[in-house]
């Protein structure tokens, strides 16, 4: 068996927009973000799958002092929630585009539709999530 | 999550003998102050050979002559290193040291640069909250309710950090009733949900158990508590709901091996550093009802005096949070209490059976169940 990078890989992609994770060659379920195994059946071999970086937002926390990430302000505010990509995957994740004081509101429309952000960070890019209707978050 | 099985034990072991520091900050005890974390360890560890009654047998311990094995824990939480000098010599930990320390519990390779890990203080309860359908006041009444019997198990517990009672704060600040204080702006919120009194404060502590083959323990002092099986389960802090998911698998764990249902459990250790643990857990793991776990909060059926005890040491917001020694002081809780030794705080419900849920790291949860052993003569 080779040692594959799927972490390097994976950055490679962000770094170029795209968002890859891998599908379980048994019973097609999407590892996202993508390690090496199947987390859903316990299968061993997954291919890599580029994903939409479309989804759907699930859940509202806003930060406070003890768990807000000052690195973010710089990009806009944001809060943290659960995302369910359109391919399956479901993860928590910092989501971009949303005023605190909008929270409460939003937490009644939720789900709400998401898409991804790419960041550029020091020495590599990242992927965040934003509201597809920034309205919704002002 | 892929679901796991566990076989049964090859033989029974049982705890003969439990030993524990206080919880403490040795930096504010003149006492204390020197103390190393080897000593520490060490005091717990001699206190552990003294409970069980081998004080003359610390080389056969160490050497395994016996079968009888110690395990301990022990985190200097409230100083650090300094490079260069022996470990006596320790300086004060600051908020700065601490906050970029948080995220040494989330995985290098996503969580930390995706930023999936901060979520994990408020999801448990923001899910419960939407599932039953209270209001954000309920939440922390709740919370707050859980804060005030966790400090008043505390204040009867000598080992515990925080020993003054929250009618006693609250006086100081100019409040009769000890509620009032707990939400007001003396206790801020630092999360959504949690305030300052719903977040464990690091501790400098230590705590040691001895155990043995179950035949063999009831040659010494204590009553022998048999380990019947540990539930095991870990998942990353960006994956959904992770708390709840590797509580509910390493329950389910823990029941199947050993053929116990929640029934069975009389009382419930949980780390509830982040104070609503207490409550999902207690309810993901059947010992209280689904959707029902809260009121019985806020009647203090759950208080070290109810009916349905939840953390009688105080718990981590009370009791500190010696972090990596947290999971073996509830041990040895746990312990006191099913030999019915906890004195003031004693649970009043006769426990034979404790369940504890250890979670933390990066994300592990343990689910051990201890129950007394019947004495064969």
């Amino acid at each position: 068996m080779k040692i594959e990078k799927v972490v390097e890989t994976f950055y490679e992609g962000l770094a170029e927009h795209k968002l890859l994770g891998r599908r379980c060659k048994e019973c097609g379920a999407i590892e996202y973000p993508p390690r090496y195994a199947c987390n859903t059946c316990g299968y061993h071999e997954t291919e890599w799958v580029e994903l939409s970086g479309k989804g759907k937002l699930h859940s509202v926390i806003t930060p406070s002092t003890l768990n807000a990430d000052p690195w973010n302000d710089q990009i806009g505010p944001y809060v943290y929630g659960l995302v369910e990509l359109e391919e399956g995957p479901m993860f928590n994740c910092t989501v971009f585009g949303i005023k605190r004081k909008m929270a409460k509101k939003l937490r009644d429309q939720l789900p709400v539709p998401v898409h991804a952000l790419y960041v550029e960070r020091e020495g590599f890019t990242t992927v965040f999530f934003e509201l597809d209707d920034p309205e919704i978050g002002k | 999550m892929v679901s796991g099985k566990l076989g049964r034990y090859a033989r029974s072991v049982s705890i003969i003998g439990i030993g524990a520091t206080p919880f403490c900050d040795i930096g504010n005890d003149p006492e204390l102050t020197g103390l190393t974390e080897g000593e520490f360890f060490g005091h717990a560890a001699l206190m552990a050979m003294a409970d069980a009654g081998l004080e003359e047998a610390v080389k056969d311990v160490a050497s395994g002559a016996h079968e009888i094995v110690l395990s301990g824990c022990v985190e200097m939480a409230c100083g650090l290193p300094i490079p260069g000098q022996p470990t006596h010599l320790r300086r004060r930990i600051k908020t700065e040291d601490i906050i970029p320390d948080l995220e040494g519990i989330m995985d290098r390779a996503y969580t930390r640069a995706l930023g999936g890990g901060h979520i994990g203080q408020d999801d448990w309860i923001d899910l419960y909250r939407k599932e039953y359908g209270l209001t954000d006041e309920q939440v922390d009444l709740v919370l707050n309710t859980m804060s005030y019997h966790g400090g008043r198990a505390a204040a009867l517990n000598p080992l515990a950090m925080f020993q003054t009672p929250y009618e006693e704060e609250a006086k100081e600040c100019g409040f009769d009733d000890p509620m009032e204080y707990l939400r007001s702006s003396y206790n801020p919120k630092t999360t959504q949900y949690l305030r300052v009194s719903g977040n464990a404060s690091g501790a400098d502590g230590a705590a040691c158990v001895i155990v043995c083959p179950t035949e063999m323990a009831h040659q010494f002092k204590q009553k022998p508590v048999e380990v019947l099986g540990i539930g095991a389960s870990c998942l990353e802090l960006m994956w959904p709901h992770n708390e709840m998911e590797i509580t509910r698998e390493a329950a389910r764990q823990v029941y199947e091996m050993t053929g116990l249902t929640p029934e069975d459990i009389d009382l419930l250790l949980v780390n509830d550093f982040v104070l609503p643990s207490q409550l999902c857990a207690a309810e993901e793991v059947g010992y209280l009802p689904r959707g029902e776990g809260w009121k019985m909060v806020l009647e203090g059926r759950t208080a070290f005096d109810g009916d349905r005890p939840i953390n009688p040491h105080g718990g981590r917001t009370s009791y500190g949070h010696a972090f990596g020694a947290s999971g073996m002081a509830d041990v040895y809780e746990a312990v006191l209490q099913l030999r019915g030794q906890a004195g003031p705080r004693q649970v009043k419900n006769n426990p034979k059976t404790a369940m504890l849920r250890g979670f933390g790291g990066g994300q592990n949860c343990r689910i051990p169940i201890l129950r007394t052993v019947e004495v064969r003569r």
